[in-house]
């Protein structure tokens, strides 16, 4: 699958692989991966157009509004695993490399 | 998106949840209009008909003879009265009022009644009556002294 992954769809994907089966709320994702609203939105709504997440809408509890829930799909669970140890490589490098200045 | 406004426990935060969210909304649905307005131009210049291609050659064309006929006649007409009636003392009315503006004056309004309902007629006429006016400026701008 042809996707640009940014490091905020990376971010975005590890927060979600941290629970793979559960719904999260965007305001919680936005807090585990530090992104604003206006960064995390759009990617949410790319992936979920590319069939990586499935979304659901909460069943509210009286006076409050329901909220939107996020989850990978099948699909999204393997595309985030795949990219995972891309990610994790290039942890270790700016772990190891990224201090040092030329 | 905006429904985690309440969720949100500062106030400051819940407002820059919101602007980021306006912001998020806003270009998705400016991206959106953008590629369905680009995909209808697609469709249309894919799915035109050579017939309906030949038809708008055919009113381009009509436009542009009829400014050709109208012109020919007004100079026709401004030369027959000037040896026809010497008494009503034309000389003293520049030709090219009766020659370049009264015409184009007749193109202009012409091409805006037909717009709407024969578009490349008009766009002919325009186009000649362009034309017109160009060659007009350049003669006098050569000739005049």
């Amino acid at each position: 699958m042809k996707f640009r992954l940014s490091p905020q769809t990376l971010q975005v994907l590890d927060a979600f692989l941290q629970g793979p089966k559960n719904w999260q709320y965007g305001y919680d994702i936005s807090r585990n991966t530090g992104l604003k609203s206006g960064t995390l939105y759009p990617i949410l709504m790319r992936l979920a157009e590319r069939k990586l997440l499935e979304t659901s809408w909460e069943t509210p509890e009286i006076g409050k509004p329901p909220r939107h829930l996020y989850r990978l799909t099948l699909d999204g669970m393997r595309f985030a695993q795949e990219h995972r140890p891309a990610r994790s490589t290039r942890r270790l490098a700016r772990a190891a490399f990224g201090g040092a200045k030329s | 998106m905006l429904r985690e406004l309440d969720f949100i426990e500062s106030d400051w935060a819940a407002l820059f949840w919101a602007l980021g969210s306006t912001a998020a909304i806003f270009r998705h649905s400016v991206r959106g209009g953008l590629r369905a307005w680009l995909e209808k131009r697609r469709d249309q210049s894919q799915g035109l008909p050579k017939e309906s291609i030949g038809k708008k050659a055919a009113g381009v064309a009509s436009g542009i003879v009829i400014v050709l006929a109208v012109t020919f006649f007004a100079f026709a007409l401004v030369r027959q009265l000037f040896y026809a009636f010497p008494a009503w003392d034309l000389g003293s009315m520049p030709w090219w009022v009766a020659m370049i503006v009264i015409p184009e004056i007749i193109f202009l309004v012409t091409a805006v009644a037909l717009w709407r309902k024969r578009r490349s007629m008009a766009t002919g006429i325009l186009l000649s009556a362009i034309v017109l006016v160009v060659h007009f400026v350049v003669h006098a701008a050569t000739h005049v002294q």
